[in-house]
């Protein structure tokens, strides 16, 4: 490896704080501008961390760091909170993405609540990496949409070498629980249809996803009885249902692809039969429902893309969806869908949507804070206040604006990523496994 | 700034990229229209200009220069716009032969019938109202170069179309425009289930030396066969063949009246491309060239110009793994000609579009100016249509993009959009 430290001397003022792992001695950034997301931007403001915990935020005339701080100074530069990606196949989808790292889709059965997307999570893809270069330092990693019901997603920061240091752990040190993936629409038809199984019509995805459902509320029925009679054997353990209990019980969320309106109203409707918590993936029509889907309360998380195509459901995709689901009072957050849009580029995603007429403060909400409360983690995650993670982004300048590069990547207080680091910069612009041969010049 | 002082009568709903061909203004004969920008990229001799105007007859430019030089005849309908530029070009992609839906019904690039397909034409599977060229049109594309896809080494010939316009008389600027040929994983995929050639990159390879060979000796052939033959003196004429559409295609090929067009993403495949342009003197055009930063200098000195992009291309290949977002600002400053392409896409998006293709080049160090001639008068040039298209002169095309900032920036607008002096799109306000 070639040594890390460049004539640059490595701008990164941050470097001071590298090494401060699990830092018990407070951090201090001074004179960016913070944009928090829970309140308006800071001009030269202050953010203090701890411990993997912010301790403070706010403007420098009235944000006093504690004593014994190390102080780092950053004008000119923005800080936002660590991305948040409601919906990534890094880690899934490796890379090179060939048909030795594609595994996504379990589809030797169209339901397959069973499948744990933490059993083919490969911390080692440098997909991950590239995510950290774009600002994510938080993701929903799921199956793919091959099936109607593709498995058990993992909510997970991007950091450590296996899935366990991955996880979210909640103060007790449990993983949190993920969430369940589900597609309706082509790709279920067309991976299975296509050899002629089921299923073959949008009718038969409804179907096996609701007999799935009804299943499981049997399979629940089963389990109230038993502690109701206080006495007897258990029911067998189920691996397809339990994972289902969770979902009718509200804890786990189902994630669910969608793209035709008619199909988001099936979703709608499956979800009022059965009272489990959706959120709407990739809603490409989403606009045409958008006051039902806000008076409902139900979450979109939708994509940008470049065009339309590609499929029918996809045609009448209009990069203004987020804006008007915005205008219509819907919760919305913006995804990745690594590998259909790159990480790398994550916060030009928001940048398009605020071209379609999306605030830039609702842009970097549906890119940090909303997403992280469909992960059930908004408390934790996705805005800069007192008592959350230490997750944040350091970025050359405004979020939105072509120039901007991330800088640097941090997570529970600790600096993952570094774009004055060579082997780390080759992960934002690519060229990472000809790291000896890149030209020289642009290292 | 964001003024622009006509409105179209017609509002179509949400999704309204259609409004656009019959209804408007300008192109009408006679009509006098002026373009008006406080930024004008001309991409010509006369750079950029601050206050300046273009004046349109028809569908043609009568005058460029700034405002105080330049009066607006009175009675011309005036445009006013942030920044204006020429119509961007895309210099290779199969919009218009792939459509959106993305089923076999839309999808006329890919003739998977046989590896050698050098005769066949896009002009006869170019549909000009397909939906993914109104898109382009709507993000300032007003022409592109439209071919065969990457399935078969050898792809057929490609012309230049533009985005607007409802018949292939309206909209095609020129055919053919290049013969395209692919290398590397995706033409050894086509037929390896079959175990039909190529199965290998030998194979590829092979196949194109092949026909390239064959069809020297095709068109020496012909000459001879047709040549003056004077009685008792002249050897007994061998037959000149038979008409070979293929043969023909690459035959122009090797007399160089057009390009061959290599798609490769591999640095070794990159050197094939040459290494097979140097052995049959053609006029070799890189297209895509994931690669192409790891031997920039090479290319250079074979004077070969490169058709970069998707610079946002998606993993997918193995070939594809090294591909960096600054491959378009280390070849550019390595002295290589650049223009932008949106390639080959199998999936959701459909196309890309090289407005933002170009803009994601800047953010990893293409400068400005660089990525503005590689979206205009560079991609003309390089398409041998630099004659009508790709910079604001007198007597080019009145092809003319709007913006509201910055073109490149990703929170700008494209306002409105003229092709031929004729309003073919104009922005919705929200």
């Amino acid at each position: 490896m070639r040594p890390l430290r460049s004539a640059l001397g490595c701008a990164s003022v941050l470097l001071l704080a590298t090494s401060a792992a699990a830092q018990s001695k407070p951090v201090a950034l001074r004179g960016a501008t913070l944009y928090t997301v829970s309140g308006p931007p800071i001009a030269d403001g202050v953010l203090v961390f701890q411990s993997g915990k912010i301790v403070a935020v706010g403007p420098a005339e009235t944000t006093r760091p504690p004593a014994g701080a190390r102080s780092v100074d950053l004008p000119g530069l923005v800080i936002i909170p660590g991305l948040v990606d409601t919906h990534s196949h890094i880690g899934v989808y490796s890379r090179p993405l060939v048909a030795a790292n594609r595994d996504g889709n379990e589809t030797s059965n169209p339901v397959s609540p069973e499948m744990r997307v933490m059993d083919a999570i490969w911390p080692g893809d440098p997909g991950i990496r590239m995510a950290l270069a774009g600002g994510i330092t938080t993701a929903n990693i799921m199956p793919g949409s091959g099936n109607v019901v593709g498995g058990q997603t993992a909510y997970v920061k991007l950091r450590g070498e296996s899935i366990e240091e991955m996880w979210i752990r909640d103060a007790a040190g449990s993983p949190v629980t993920g969430g369940m993936k589900m597609a309706n629409g082509e790709n279920p038809k067309r991976s299975h249809g296509s050899r002629g199984k089921a299923p073959m019509t949008r009718m038969a995805v409804a179907h096996l996803e609701r007999r799935l459902f009804v299943e499981a509320q049997a399979y629940r029925a089963k389990w109230e009885a038993y502690r109701a009679k206080g006495e007897g054997d258990p029911p067998d353990r189920d691996l397809r249902l339990e994972p289902m209990l969770e979902v009718l019980a509200g804890r786990r969320v189902v994630h669910h692809h969608t793209h035709r309106a008619d199909d988001i109203l099936t979703v709608v409707r499956i979800a009022d039969e059965f009272g489990h918590r959706v959120v709407i993936q990739h809603g490409t029509e989403a606009y045409k429902v958008a006051e039902l889907l806000a008076r409902k309360r139900i979450p979109v998380s939708a994509i940008v893309v470049d065009a339309p195509g590609g499929k029918h459901e996809a045609i009448e995709l209009e990069r203004s969806n987020p804006a008007l689901l915005e205008a219509a009072g819907v919760k919305v957050a913006i995804h990745t869908d690594d590998y259909i849009t790159h990480s790398r580029l994550f916060l030009r995603s928001g940048a398009l949507a605020v071209r379609a007429g999306m605030s830039e403060a609702g842009a970097l909400r549906a890119l940090t804070h909303s997403a992280a409360e469909m992960l059930d983690l908004g408390d934790r995650l996705g805005s800069l206040e007192p008592g959350k993670d230490a997750d944040f982004v350091v970025l050359s300048g405004p979020p939105f604006a072509l120039r901007t590069r991330v800088r640097e990547t941090w997570i529970d207080g600790e600096k993952v990523w570094d774009r004055a680091d060579p082997r780390d910069r080759l992960y934002q612009t690519g060229g990472f496994r000809v790291a000896d041969r890149y030209p020289a010049e642009r290292r | 700034m964001r003024a622009i002082a006509f409105r179209v009568a017609f509002r179509a709903g949400l999704g309204a990229i259609a409004l656009a061909a019959t209804l408007l203004p300008g192109g009408a004969h006679g009509e006098e229209v002026a373009v008006r920008a406080a930024l004008l990229h001309t991409s010509g001799p006369q750079g950029t200009l601050e206050d300046g105007v273009v004046l349109i007859r028809g569908s043609e430019i009568t005058r460029v220069g700034p405002v105080a030089r330049v009066a607006i005849p009175p009675g011309a309908r005036v445009l006013r716009a942030a920044v204006v530029t020429p119509g961007l070009i895309d210099a290779h992609g199969v919009a218009g032969l792939a459509g959106a839906y993305n089923v076999p019904a839309d999808q006329d690039q890919d003739e998977r019938s046989g590896p050698n397909q050098a005769g066949l034409r896009a002009i006869d599977g170019f549909n000009p109202e397909e939906r993914l060229l109104r898109w382009l049109l709507r993000h300032g594309v007003t022409a592109v170069q439209s071919g065969p896809g990457e399935a078969n080494p050898i792809g057929g010939l490609a012309g230049v179309f533009k985005t607007h316009g409802d018949s292939l008389d309206q909209a095609l600027v020129r055919f053919p425009s290049a013969l395209v040929f692919s290398l590397g994983e995706p033409p050894k995929g086509t037929y390896a289930e079959d175990r039909k050639p190529p199965v290998t990159r030998m194979g590829t390879a092979a196949l194109i030396r092949g026909a390239l060979l064959e069809a020297a000796q095709y068109a020496a052939k012909r000459k001879e066969g047709r040549g003056l033959r004077i009685p008792l003196l002249s050897r007994p004429r061998a037959e000149a063949p038979d008409r070979d559409l293929a043969k023909e295609a690459l035959a122009r090929a090797l007399r160089g009246e057009i390009p061959a067009l290599f798609t490769a993403r591999r640095e070794d495949d990159l050197d094939t491309a040459l290494r097979i342009g140097r052995e049959f003197g053609l006029r070799i055009v890189l297209a895509d060239a994931v690669e192409g930063y790891l031997m920039a200098d090479r290319i250079r000195e074979a004077g070969v110009p490169v058709l970069v992009g998707p610079i946002m291309e998606r993993p997918g290949r193995l070939e594809t793994i090294n591909h960096s977002f600054e491959n378009a600002a280390i070849l550019y400053a390595a002295g290589v000609p650049i223009a932008f392409q949106s390639g080959f896409e199998s999936y959701v998006p459909k196309t890309r579009v090289v407005l933002f293709e170009a803009a994601v080049a800047v953010a990893f160090g293409l400068p400005d100016a660089a990525a503005l001639r590689g979206l205009t008068i560079e991609s003309a040039r390089l398409l041998g249509v630099d004659d009508r298209l790709g910079s604001l002169e007198p007597g080019k095309d009145a092809d003319l993009v709007l913006f509201d900032g910055d073109p490149l920036e990703y929170t700008s607008h494209v306002e409105a959009v003229l092709v031929n002096g004729a309003l073919a799109w104009e922005r919705e306000r929200q």
